[in-house]
């Protein structure tokens, strides 16, 4: 393959060149878009860590209640402290089994916060990715 | 690299960056500046992953090439168009350019082959350069060269005839 430049075609095009006489234009709008970038990632910067110690809140505070709860499911007396005088076998069922279901119901909820954390954690390591490829996207 | 050092840089190079844009646009000021824009916006978000190496300006033109390729990837549907409409009226609408026939040869060239004849002739780059720039091999960019000068050659005969 031959290589070599062909000098017709070279002088054409270093004849092309064109002359920029809006230099100073070009300069000042370029600034104002890096104005206007700097900002979208200083805001961009704010919001995930905003979301992020939403998200560390919301974990502290699922476990204390999720604790508290658990501690005020065990230390309730195993007697009943008040009985209805309905003799509905549903509801004898539920009174006989209500540590049980209490527990139950704490554990889904438990487990319902855990997924939702870490979906959100998931969300910010996306974002997080995105705002790197946005970066460096070229 | 801080703000101040990459607007200098850039300062420096703009003129280089957007005389090979317009080249790779066709003509087409407006676009070329608008996608210089683009890129120099790209180029300074990932600026902080940039080693000096004294290249900066190979690496601007690396960014502004993609740009350019996304830009013709975004606009494939109506880029025929576009192309016919640009023919009718370059001729006699954009008489700023003194050197249209080189810009109507330039347009009937796939996009790569483009870049690899503006680099070479235009930027005075080798082809090593190029195939750093573009993301190609050498192989592929002596290809593209010696497809793009016989089709510009080609382009530029009928032209003049």
């Amino acid at each position: 393959m031959d290589m070599t430049k062909d000098k017709a075609l070279e002088e054409l095009f270093l004849a092309q060149k064109p002359q920029f006489t809006d230099n100073a234009d070009f300069m000042a709008s370029l600034t104002k878009r890096l104005d206007a970038v700097e900002f979208i990632k200083q805001h961009q910067e704010a919001s995930i860590r905003r979301y992020k110690m939403a998200m560390v809140a919301a974990f502290i505070v699922g476990i204390i209640s999720g604790a508290l709860a658990i501690a005020l499911v065990l230390s309730s007396p195993a007697e009943p402290l008040f009985t209805f005088s309905i003799q509905s076998a549903f509801l004898l069922w539920v009174a006989e089994n209500s540590r049980l279901i209490v527990a139950t119901a704490i554990a889904l909820l438990m487990t319902v916060g855990t997924v939702s954390i870490i979906g959100n954690v998931q969300d910010i390591q996306r974002m997080r990715r995105q705002l790197k490829m946005d970066m460096t996207c070229c | 690299m801080t703000r101040e050092v990459f607007i200098a840089n850039v300062e420096r190079e703009q003129e280089a960056l957007r005389s090979f844009l317009l080249a790779l646009c066709c003509g087409n000021k407006g676009d070329a500046d608008d996608l210089a824009q683009d890129a120099l916006v790209k180029a300074y978000l990932s600026s902080a992953g940039y080693q000096d190496k004294g290249r900066f300006r190979s690496w601007l033109f690396k960014i502004a090439h993609n740009t350019f390729l996304n830009h013709k990837a975004s606009l494939r549907t109506t880029e025929s168009i576009d192309e016919a409409r640009l023919l009718v009226s370059n001729a006699t609408s954009d008489s700023a350019f003194e050197y249209q026939s080189l810009y109507l040869a330039l347009r009937t060239l796939p996009p790569k082959e483009r870049s690899a004849i503006t680099l070479f002739y235009l930027n005075g780059y080798n082809i090593k350069e190029i195939a750093a720039i573009t993301d190609a091999s050498e192989d592929a960019v002596k290809k593209q060269l010696s497809r793009g000068r016989d089709k510009l050659q080609e382009q530029l005969k009928m032209h003049q005839g």
